[in-house]
């Protein structure tokens, strides 16, 4: 085995609750798999004890034993084990310390005193396998969210581990840069690497991998392979189901599929397939999928184009947002989205062209003025957060825009569940907690419009669902939502209207399935249809040939 | 980035000689010249577009400078005081332009300076941008929910709403840093290097010179 988990618990100084309570685990060489769960519920402490960061780095009351490729980690420090088990952590940002790529990738083996001609070896190994050859020299803070995670990985593969774990690591990429990266755990699986992967989005790799295993509340509560496991109860414990498992078991079928050919395998075998398509269409045209723009937009640009650094980043950029809509913008990573939304309230003004909030010219309107009408939820809450309780920090932009609702506040703060919080400092909240704060800290001021900032990504399933629950009512009272998202199964279920991006232009404006059907600005916007929707089209193409 | 041919160690001690001579340096004249000489060495190695961009920072402090030693003193003195400031500012320039840190902190630690203080140094100016990052971030969503951050006025007011979240990020950052960098294998005794510095004999010839150059200016001004 490489690695063996005996009776592990572990709390972290300071904190009664455990974040390990009482692990047993043997993972054997060359295995895959996939560790799922809620937030919370220990997995990254379990990533920090399979390399010894816990107990060492973090302290805290460890007991029982981790062996590491027959290592004690409780004997043997970070610095010995880091050659057996490498971790790619969350943050690629707090990962890369180095001045270039090449610096990075070759840092480990300087450590382990390794010599010049072994190193250019490695080097040119990892490179070409995590696709960084032409980036050598570049700083990796000039680097994109999915080339950076490529650098950490290469950065821990050049030191050749048996054991590789990556804590979340598609949470920020691209669907592009997630192919990228599935492909590149592919070659490793290949070549014997024993991996651990940490994830959320569970579509994004089950496919891929020998076994699940479901953490909740610092226990192992499921393991085995990912169809055994996800046949079972597991509702309880938060995990972003695959979307056509999710679909299956919401029309009553019992069988666990990942991908489309199984899907229709099942419903040729059943015999469902057009009762299962009927339902399908039904679906598709549920009242809140559908809207009807009213006359006058609420958000219009014409020609709007946005420079930086010398670089084109926005170009002739047409849009127009109603009343009650909820859009998606969608792109790679890169095209333009962040740059276009911060034009909503003017933080960013066009070089040529024009943007209206509400009939204001963005050019000649202050931020503090937009603000009024705009509320933004970043995808970071930790950017906003610095009042001393969360009332407070919510109250803060809208005590600016006199005179502010009391009434409304308090029905903020019961609908994001913040009543028994309130006087808590905000820092002391949960990842999930402070995105709920800096939501009604955003909708405050009663803005007309909201704009969501990767509102799913590294989060788990509960607030997913929480989530859809203020989707909706945000609806309910016809406000205008737009979505900024590489969560194209959240776009499709809660978005009216997609605005694709490619390198600053805007290649497509409409329903989602519509998008979707248009395969060359998907495959220019490095976009993949949804599930759901590959599936309606197969569906669609065996009738047609029946 | 240019990369000199010569060692961070022998560039190190021409830049410190040239900051003891260009102290020493009280005449307008002399300090003219040796901008002149900067100047050239900018010229020849194409640095002329990052040394205007330098400038754009460096130039308003001497600017400060002389107004200042003009006001307290004469005109001559305001042009010596500003004049050092440039020519200082300019030879570190060159230092910094021409050596990547890597490499800086390579030489630091073959001049007997311990890993991890060498380690730091070069680090650090690696997080600049990542925190200037965060920091626009930070400024854009307390914009976007109506703190106007806007101007130095409205920055000093609201300074809390920027550097509260900042100070908390970048705990949180060096803190994860830490675990990175001891998952990597820092400190650990036995380090190797990729590229071995090697101090030729073209770098003893510049510490020669520097040395030479810095005997016979003191001994003229002090004997």
């Amino acid at each position: 085995m490489i690695l063996r988990f005996e009776g592990v618990s572990y709390s972290y100084p300071g904190v009664d609750t455990p974040a390990l309570d009482g692990l047993d685990l043997t993972v054997h060489p060359g295995e895959s798999a996939l560790v799922a769960g809620s937030s919370g519920s220990g997995k990254s402490t379990f990533c920090r004890a399979c390399i010894g960061l816990v107990p060492h780095f973090h302290h805290g009351k460890f007991a029982g034993r981790v062996l590491v490729d027959g290592r004690d980690t409780r004997r043997h420090p970070v610095c010995e084990l880091f050659r057996h088990a490498g971790l790619v952590f969350q943050n690629p940002d707090a990962q890369l310390f180095n001045q270039t790529v090449e610096a990075e990738l070759t840092y480990g083996l300087e450590s382990l005193g390794m010599a010049p001609s072994e190193i250019e070896k490695r080097l040119a190994w990892a490179g070409n396998l995590t696709e960084l050859d032409s980036l050598m020299e570049r700083p990796p803070h000039t680097l994109s969210g999915g080339e950076k995670q490529r650098v950490a990985l290469g950065a821990i593969l050049t030191l050749r581990p048996r054991l590789l774990l990556l804590d979340e690591p598609f949470t920020h990429l691209d669907p592009e840069g997630t192919e990228a990266l599935r492909r590149i755990l592919r070659t490793l699986k290949s070549e014997g690497i024993t991996l651990i992967i940490v994830e959320h989005k569970l579509h994004s790799i089950i496919d891929d991998v020998d076994r699940l295993i479901v953490f909740h509340q610092g226990k192992i509560v499921a393991e085995g392979s990912p169809r055994q496991v996800l046949a079972g109860e597991i509702s309880a414990y938060g995990l972003n189901l695959p979307p056509l498992s999710q679909l299956f078991r919401a029309f009553g079928l019992n069988r666990t599929v990942f991908n489309v050919d199984e899907a229709i395998e099942e419903l040729k075998t059943q015999d469902l397939l057009r009762s299962f398509s009927t339902r399908l269409s039904d679906q598709m045209t549920k009242p809140s999928n559908r809207f009807t723009a009213v006359p006058h937009p609420i958000v219009e640009a014409e020609d709007l184009s946005f420079n930086y650094e010398g670089h084109s980043v926005l170009r002739g950029v047409r849009l127009k947002l109603h009343k009650g809509e909820c859009v998606a913008l969608l792109g790679r990573n890169g095209a333009g989205k962040t740059t276009l939304i911060k034009h909503l309230n003017g933080l960013l003004k066009p070089h040529r062209g024009f943007m209206r909030i509400l009939g204001r010219d963005t050019r000649k309107t202050p931020v503090s003025e937009l603000s009024r009408h705009v509320g933004f939820v970043w995808q970071n809450p930790n950017d906003q957060l610095f009042r001393p309780t969360v009332r407070e920090e919510v109250l803060t932009g809208a005590k600016i825009f006199h005179p502010y609702d009391p009434v409304w506040c308090d029905e903020l703060f019961n609908r994001f569940g913040l009543l028994p919080l309130l006087d808590r400092s905000p820092f002391s909240l949960s990842e999930g907690q402070k995105k709920r704060v800096s939501f009604a800290a955003a909708l405050a001021a009663k803005p007309d419009l909201i704009v969501l900032d990767e509102p799913t990504a590294g989060q788990d399933e509960l607030f997913r669902s929480e989530l859809t629950g203020f989707l909706a009512r945000l609806r309910q009272e016809a406000r205008t939502i737009a979505l900024v998202t590489h969560d194209l199964e959240f776009a499709a279920e809660h978005a009216n209207r997609w605005l694709v991006l490619s390198e600053g232009q805007m290649i497509a404006d409409g329903p989602p399935d519509e998008v979707m059907a248009d395969s060359t600005v998907m495959a220019k916007a490095g976009l993949r249809p949804t599930q759901r929707f590959q599936l309606t089209q197969a569906i669609k193409h065996l009738g047609e040939e029946n | 980035m240019k990369q000199s041919t010569f060692d961070p160690r022998s560039k190190l001690i021409f830049a410190i000689v040239a900051t003891v001579l260009l102290m020493t340096f009280s005449h307008w004249i002399a300090l003219a010249l040796s901008l002149g000489i900067l100047i050239i060495i900018v010229l020849f190695l194409h640095l002329v577009r990052p040394w205007l961009k330098f400038l754009e920072n460096l130039g308003f402090a001497c600017l400060t400078f002389f107004i200042i030693a003009w006001l307290a003193f004469d005109l001559i003195t305001g042009i010596v005081s500003g004049l050092r400031l440039l020519t200082i500012g300019t030879a570190f320039f060159l230092f910094f332009q021409t050596t990547p840190p890597n490499r800086l902190s390579n030489g630091l630690l073959k001049m007997g300076l311990p890993y991890p203080f060498a380690f730091v140094l070069s680090a650090s100016m690696q997080f600049v941008p990542v925190l200037i990052r965060r920091a626009r971030n930070i400024r854009d969503a307390q914009r976007a929910r109506g703190i106007p951050i806007e101007g130095a006025l409205g920055t000093l007011l609201h300074l809390p709403a920027l550097a509260g979240p900042l100070l908390i990020q970048a705990f949180k950052f060096a803190d994860e840093l830490a675990e990175a960098m001891e998952a990597r294998g820092f400190g650990i005794s036995g380090r190797s290097f990729r590229y071995e510095l090697r101090f030729r004999w073209i770098d003893w010839v510049a510490v020669a010179i520097s040395f030479t150059a810095l005997t016979i200016v003191l001994s003229i001004q002090f004997f």
